[in-house]
């Protein structure tokens, strides 16, 4: 095929001639490679979302799995990373979006409603994940949290059978008495944790620290030990009256709220005022004023700074705001008012706020003299929590949290830990990352002795900057359905009702791939040269013809192709 | 299926009709609505056709040529500043043996800014090897746009197809739509010579020495001759198939004509206008030589037409700057070697848009009978002396 460059003897004459001017013989003699100067290379980005989540979710790849209708192989991806989809396609405050570039664009996609499409068709369809070799040595988990789930998951997938030791009847921890069941069904959760404890984890309930069971005693019986319980200690106001009948922490209401009826220690519901004050901005304060909401109740929160300022995540903020409830910002409590050693009303004090404190929020300042009280029967604390450590062996602790190295190993070599007893109190997603972590160190060191790790070099996100958008149309969000106002306040029933597996399909088609390839063609479609060869599943190229010209890196649209400068 | 439609509207319909199956546009007025009717076909199926919006008109052509090279059958339109813009590409399609086929909606160049027509945009494109057939109403844009395709596959030359600014291309007339079956009969899908072959990838547009160019120059003169043959072919066909015929040029009532007017674009129309009324008052001495197809120039059969005549009145809607009109200097070139011919006399008129009425062509049929010879060498219409 190939040939040489031929001279044309000028004895051709017209009839002999092509009818324009081509090459009389093919040119595959030229190599055009030679002229090159930049090398275009497939070289695949980490998308943000990817980057940003805590449990290191492949999101791009799940997302390009359900466009394409394949929703089996979209759970195995999602369940490499996170043995909680169900849970966290509803309860995850979903970082990923915050950083999808498509903010940049229009809306985000919208990561977690897919996520909950592909954990529900998981239970659904009774999927299962594969388990690795079976192997011997015995691990034991304190704490049936996030944290404790997801490392007994990550066990259980390399062949171990860990023992989670629950202080609780049931698993789940916040997830199972933290967060309310219309955000969180219970049966979902249920269906989520047993399909684990199918995997070959052994299960003690009723099992708490210091009681009944004792870390030393643990560490010496089993090869390692992690230490995963939590935060859940509630903060105290500091204000006289306090101690009065009708002032309730938000974990124990909440608790009490999440149980069923038959298993509520006083078999019944707790009781609440219907004139309720929540004090505080963050999640639990949104969960116990929703919660209450649905007793009957009229809550009110009081926060002491502005809606700017509430920690609360803006999904949560905002189905609170839609379902009514009143916020009454710039207040702080000073006093609860109390008659025969029962609430009546709290004294608050009016607040502005001065100069960025630590946590670089603006800090409020007393108002003098501004004092109001409000009446109520019943004051719900949800001001924060912090780990429980008095059975922790001081050892292991530091500034009253479980003191780890970056893989979760403690002081002593087979104690390990992961989660809120770790960080203090965070996210579900951000327990389930920490228990996928330190599965992975625990795998290491009990079968080498040590956990020894490579550090992984800090890789930068692909940037909305760097994707050709000229390739991507502009998309709405899929919205998602939900319960409306009226329906919402007479039942603990789901807000959230979920995408339809077309609703999936269509967002999941907005996604932009970001550095991730997704065989749209365009390198092959644009390559001047010819010089990129389409196999299946990839595109090569061909580098005897390929002049670097760089329109394939310039007309990708999800950045993967990238230029190297040519050593010569 | 007879249709209201507008000249534009018309240029789209031909364009679909044909099949055209690649369709790279830049919008300009006059010429928008033919491509958003295009891209309206592309968008709902009703023409399967890859429509390319680009940057330029010169991208237009640029793209036209690689998928024509690639084999499809490529359309486009445009007009004025965009058909200048796309010059260098112009030539390129000629030089490459294209055929592609592309309306032009004539319109005047800037400055002073105009959008109305006359033809010096699409005239200053008349020696880069385009084919050129310049149209008088809707039926016969929608019928040349088809023919066009069949002249230029068989030639491997590009066609031009001209139409008049507004005057033509946005006045509305019933036209009759062609069955697609006979329109498929008629034109049937384009097969390009053997020409890109992946396997055997060839260097398209490069260095041609002297010791060939010349020759490659030759076989577009080739080409152009075969045209006026292959032009008269491709109207008799559309005649059998599709029962219309226009000719590449076109005698009206010239029978017993003395004084023959040269008229092109609408001027054509309006004229037959007043002739039939001169006619039907039994002045029958006066007629119409219509020139549709400008390049390749028909001289043989124009002087066949016009040497019957005493004296020829050109009416040019162009000017060639230091010469006159342009039309007029390609009749007077085919008597060149002609023993006898009539008294020429080069009316300029509707230049920059400016209307010409039945009123202004009663005028130049007055002063040509009542002048021996012309006073000037350009007799000017309408000039607001």
């Amino acid at each position: 095929m190939q040939s040489k460059i031929k001279v044309i003897p000028t004895t051709l004459k017209v009839k002999d001639l092509p009818p324009t001017a081509i090459s009389m013989s093919n040119m595959l003699f030229n190599k055009t490679g030679s002229w090159r100067n930049y090398k275009p290379v497939y070289d695949e980005k980490l998308p943000p979302c990817n980057a940003t989540c805590p449990s290191g979710e492949k999101i791009q790849g799940y997302l390009y799995l359900v466009k394409n209708n394949k929703f089996a192989e979209a759970w195995q991806l999602i369940k490499q990373d996170n043995p909680l989809p169900a849970v966290c396609g509803r309860v995850c405050f979903h970082p990923c979006e915050v950083e999808c570039n498509r903010n940049d664009y229009d809306e985000s996609v919208g990561i977690h409603n897919v996520e909950r499409l592909i954990g529900d068709y998981g239970l659904r369809h009774n999927l299962r994940v594969k388990i690795g070799i079976k192997k011997k040595q015995q691990i034991a988990i304190i704490g049936g949290g996030p944290a404790g789930i997801s490392a007994a998951y990550h066990l259980a997938r390399m062949g171990y059978k860990p023992t989670i030791f629950e202080a609780e009847r049931q698993l789940g921890g916040m997830l199972q008495y933290g967060i309310p069941s219309y955000r969180l069904p219970k049966n979902i959760l249920q269906k989520e944790i047993n399909s684990i404890i199918k995997m070959g984890v052994k299960v003690k309930t009723g099992m708490r620290v210091g009681k009944n069971l004792f870390i030393e005693e643990l560490a010496k019986k089993y090869h390692a030990v992690l230490i995963a319980t939590g935060a859940y200690k509630e903060r105290n106001l500091d204000i006289p009256g306090e101690e009065a009948r009708g002032v309730i922490g938000a974990l124990d209401f909440l608790h009490e709220a999440n149980l069923p009826r038959r298993q509520a220690g006083s078999g019944k519901k707790p009781t609440i005022s219907k004139d309720v004050v929540i004090i505080g901005g963050g999640n639990a304060a949104m969960d116990a004023a929703r919660s209450a909401l649905r007793m009957g109740a009229h809550p009110k929160v009081i926060y002491r700074r502005t809606r700017n300022e509430m920690p609360a995540i803006p999904d949560e903020i905002r189905d609170t705001e839609e379902e009514k409830i009143d916020f009454i910002f710039l207040a702080a409590p000073v006093k609860v008012i109390t008659k025969n050693n029962k609430t009546v009303a709290l004294e608050c004090i009016r607040m502005k706020l001065g100069s960025a404190d630590s946590s670089g929020r603006r800090k409020p300042i007393p108002v003098k003299g501004s004092n109001f009280r409000i009446k109520t029967g019943t004051i719900i604390k949800a001001i924060g929590e912090s780990p429980e450590t008095s059975f922790i062996p001081a050892s292991l602790l530091k500034d009253n949290l479980v003191c780890t190295d970056k893989w979760g190993m403690t002081a002593q070599n087979n104690i390990f830990a992961a989660g809120d007893a770790v960080t203090g109190p965070k996210t579900v997603v951000e327990a389930i990352g920490a228990g996928k972590r330190s599965a992975q160190a625990i795998d290491k060191y009990v079968r080498t002795g040590k956990v020894t790790h490579t550090e992984i070099p800090e890789v930068k996100p692909v940037r909305f900057e760097q994707l050709n958008t000229a390739y991507f149309e502009h998309a709405p969000r899929v919205s998602m359905p939900h319960l409306e106002f009226k329906q919402r306040v007479k039942s603990t029933k789901e807000v959230y009702l979920g995408y339809k597996p077309n609703e999936a399909i269509t967002e999941s088609d907005r996604c932009f791939s970001c550095g991730v390839c997704n065989f749209c063609d365009n390198c092959w479609v644009f390559c001047p040269d010819m010089a990129v060869i389409k196999k299946k599943n990839k595109y090569e190229f061909n580098y005897d013809y390929c002049k670097g010209c760089g329109i394939c890196a310039s007309e990708c649209p999800h950045n993967v192709i990238s230029l190297v400068e040519e050593k010569k | 299926m007879k249709e209201v439609t507008t000249g534009n509207h018309a240029v789209s319909y031909g364009a679909m009709l044909s099949r055209a199956q690649v369709i790279a546009a830049y919008p300009i007025t006059p010429q928008t609505q033919i491509v958003e009717l295009l891209s309206n076909f592309c968008a709902t199926g009703k023409l399967k056709a890859k429509f390319l919006k680009v940057e330029s008109e010169h991208s237009v052509m640029a793209a036209s040529i690689g998928a024509s090279l690639a084999g499809a059958r490529a359309f486009t339109a445009t007009s004025g500043q965009g058909l200048a813009l796309m010059h260098e590409m112009i030539h390129w399609a000629a030089n490459g043996r294209l055929p592609i086929v592309m309306a032009d909606v004539n319109r005047s160049m800037a400055p002073g800014w105009s959008i109305w027509t006359d033809q010096n945009d699409s005239l200053s494109q008349r020696d880069t090897g385009w084919i050129q057939l310049y149209c008088e109403s809707s039926q016969e844009v929608t019928d040349s746009i088809i023919q066009g395709f069949k002249i230029a596959e068989k030639v491997y030359l590009p066609v031009m197809v001209i139409l008049d600014a507004f005057v033509l291309s946005h006045t509305s007339e019933v036209i009759d739509l062609p069955d697609i079956k006979l329109v498929d009969k008629y034109l049937p899908p384009f097969k390009a010579r053997d020409m890109m072959d992946m396997k055997n990838p060839r260097a398209f547009g490069g260095l041609v020495t002297p010791d060939f160019n010349f020759e490659l120059k030759y076989k577009i003169q080739e080409a152009m001759n075969q045209t006026i043959p292959v032009a008269k072919w491709a109207d008799r066909e559309f005649k059998r198939i599709l029962g219309r015929s226009y000719g590449i040029i076109e005698a009206y009532k010239c029978e017993k004509a003395d004084t023959i007017l040269v008229t092109s674009g609408t001027i054509t129309s309006t004229s037959r206008y007043v002739i039939n009324q001169l006619h039907a008052q039994g002045k029958k001495n006066v007629g119409i030589l219509k020139i549709r197809m400008f390049r390749p120039f028909p001289a043989k059969e124009v002087v066949a037409v016009l040497s019957k005549a005493k004296k020829v009145a050109v009416i040019d809607r162009n000017i060639g700057y230091g010469v006159g009109g342009i039309f007029c200097q390609e009749v007077k070139a085919a008597f060149g070697n002609e023993k006898k011919h009539p008294e020429f006399f080069n009316f300029i008129t509707g230049i920059g848009g400016r209307d010409v009425t039945p009123k202004d062509i009663q005028g130049i049929i007055d002063y040509t009978e009542t002048h021996k010879k012309p006073k000037e060498d350009i007799i000017w219409v309408g000039l607001r002396k």
